[in-house]
């Protein structure tokens, strides 16, 4: 009796089956330890089976009933797949290209927004600093009671002087403002500012015109004392940069929010995801130069008393993140 | 009168129960993957939570053995540290490890770009922060809501429904970080490959005529292949499993008419045959455009 012919899937299947189980070696190989090391031959070896086993998955899907080499093809493929397209990056790349051009160029696209964001800010404080020259009652509608704390209308003048020059001496005590100033009133507001820019920027330029109106509160508090000066280093040293901050994420949610009000010719989702691109790394530079106004705060106001030393440390920080805005581009070529 | 279900009912609720999604690569040939449950995503979560806060731990009490007096701002500075150590740790693992969280390698899921080319790092960083947002954040709040007013526990609430209603509304089980970075969680793939069936048969010891092949369809035939590969999976119900072959044997020659007699030792023969001839049946039809999904000739569309 001669032997039968076996039938078509089966002989598609046996012609192939070798380049499939040597894909699913080098699959595991990089599944357990990563693409970066196999050699230059496996690389193109996987990439090579990869499209094969492509090819093999959309013939079997017409040519073939048997369930399991279906089900075994669509894994193999789907495996290889993320394998071949597996991130490349290394952390040192991925970081240098944040700092490197990456950030920089973002906040550079958006500084018309980061420009709104600054201007609500100012608007806000205007606005507070001109009511209370006309009523000291003001401070208490725009300032939260926490927040305040002693100092309002009806603390002495010393109180307040006091309260831009207290230290506090050891270590653990400054760790405890820095940890403070990092979970303080001004991070939730960056927070909120970003994450709700998303309903159409409303809610993140109303936050940034609030703070606007706190600032602008306790401007006009202690310009009424004739501290001034006093109260503008103590904020500079750590507040250019925690406001700016503040104003990059309030950007960011600009960003989103625009994206969503003025699609053009995308779709809306399409739009809030090119935007978030741009407001990601906002979001990043933000958390981040949160992280340094919290140092400032908890380490360099406490060791820095005198004014003029605060101003030139604080604005000299400043000038430094705008030379890193301005400067740090990507080389291209 | 009660419904009740016929076994095939049951396995096409079944199959139709699962997600789906086709990926397009760059090769053009759309690949299948399995949408990540809810219950697994939950417990790939949890196990990560579980994981960041035993690390925090475990660097406070490190802290504690130092010569400071941590005591007064050891709430702030866990706080502080879960931060630092959460946000990181989200976005680097599911970076160099492609996509998967210790919790999620557990679980067996992972991250996947949903255009088809890979997982950018900018989509891992999108999805991780809009989680500090999305489940960190009003878990947080959630925690300390005792002490917010009424106004805020209102908020708290809302927020809590539209983060919950976002992936449970979204046919492929995305929540707000993987709209925005544009990414599935899936379930990942594991591949093994079975012996042909069709290989295992002696040659023309039972032969069928193209009329008796006639009336099944894939749904049937793989329901065949499915209960013929049992066999080497489970040993200790044999006796049940040959009863069952004998029943399912003596179904399909009274259905297609086969009039020789088949000994119960050859059972499995005859269904091994069986199945060969029907499937090279079918797939013959299949590549004339004829397609048989099931015995009632539906189209794999339509049913």
């Amino acid at each position: 009796m001669s032997e039968v012919q076996p039938i078509r899937s089966t002989r598609f299947r046996a012609e192939r089956e070798a380049d499939w189980r040597a894909l699913e070696v080098l699959i595991k190989r990089v599944e357990s330890r990563g693409s970066h090391r196999l050699s230059f031959d496996e690389s193109r070896a996987l990439a090579e089976l990869y499209r094969k086993a492509a090819t093999s998955l959309s013939v079997a899907r017409d040519i073939s009933l048997d369930k399991n080499l279906l089900i075994y093809l669509e894994s193999l493929v789907a495996r290889a797949f993320l394998s071949v397209y597996a991130p490349q990056d290394s952390l040192s790349g991925v970081v240098g290209r944040f700092f490197g051009g990456s950030a920089s160029a973002a906040v550079r696209r958006s500084g018309g927004v980061i420009l709104m964001a600054f201007l609500a800010l100012f608007l806000g404080s205007w606005v507070a600093a001109s009511l209370f020259a006309q009523d000291p009652a003001w401070f208490y509608t725009f300032v939260p009671g926490e927040l305040a704390g002693e100092r309002g209308p009806g603390a002495s003048t010393e109180t307040l002087r006091a309260g831009l020059f207290s230290t506090e001496a050891n270590l653990i005590g400054q760790l405890g403002v820095f940890a403070a100033s990092l979970f303080s009133h001004n991070t939730r507001v960056a927070l909120f500012s970003f994450a709700l820019g998303v309903f159409a920027c409303v809610p993140s330029l109303l936050l940034t015109i609030y703070n606007g109106l706190i600032l602008g509160a306790f401007w006009g508090l202690y310009a009424d004392r004739g501290l001034a000066l006093e109260l503008f280093g103590w904020l500079s040293i750590h507040g250019v940069t925690e406001l700016s901050a503040l104003a990059l994420a309030a950007a960011g949610g600009f960003r989103l929010g625009l994206a969503l009000l003025f699609p053009g010719s995308m779709t809306r989702k399409d739009s809030l995801r090119m935007a978030s691109k741009d407001a990601v790394k906002l979001a990043l530079i933000a958390s981040l130069m949160l992280l340094v106004a919290g140092l400032l705060e908890g380490f360099a106001r406490q060791l820095v008393t005198d004014t003029t030393l605060r101003i030139l440390i604080g604005w000299g920080i400043g000038v430094l993140w705008l030379a890193w805005f301005l400067l740090a581009r990507r080389r291209t070529g | 009168m009660a419904h009740t279900e016929t076994p095939a009912q049951i396995a096409r609720r079944l199959e139709k129960s699962r997600r789906w999604f086709d990926l397009i690569p760059p090769e053009g040939v759309p690949i299948r993957f399995e949408v990540a449950g809810l219950a697994g995503r939950f417990g790939a979560q949890l196990l990560d939570i579980l994981i960041t806060v035993v690390v925090m731990m475990a660097i406070i009490i490190v802290l504690a053995f130092l010569p400071f007096d941590i005591a007064p701002v050891v709430n702030s500075l866990a706080a502080i540290l879960m931060l630092m150590i959460r946000a990181p740790y989200y976005i680097l693992t599911e970076l160099f490890w492609n996509g998967q969280t210790i919790g999620k390698r557990a679980t067996g899921l992972r991250v996947l770009g949903a255009d088809g080319r890979g997982l950018t790092t900018h989509a891992v960083v999108a999805r991780n922060l809009m989680k500090e947002v999305e489940i960190f954040m009003p878990g947080t709040l959630l925690l300390v809501s005792g002490g917010l007013g009424l106004f805020w526990n209102l908020v708290l609430l809302l927020w809590i429904v539209v983060v919950l209603i976002v992936p449970l509304a979204s046919k492929k089980r995305q929540r707000l970080g993987d709209l925005i970075a544009n990414t599935y969680v899936m379930v990942r793939p594991k591949s093994v490959l079975l012996p042909d069936l069709s290989t295992s048969v002696s040659p023309n010891v039972f032969d069928f005529t193209p009329a008796q092949l006639e009336h099944y369809g894939r749904f049937e035939l793989q329901t065949l292949e499915s209960l013929l590969r049992t066999e080497a999976k489970t040993r200790g119900s044999d006796a049940r499993r040959r009863d069952s072959l004998i029943q399912v044997a003596a179904q399909i020659r009274r259905k297609i008419g086969y009039e020789e007699p088949v000994p119960d030792s050859r059972v499995a023969e005859f269904l091994h045959a069986f199945y060969t001839a029907q499937r090279a049946f079918l797939e013959q039809k299949r590549i004339f455009g004829d397609v048989r999904d099931d015995k009632h000739h539906r189209d794999m569309d339509t049913g």
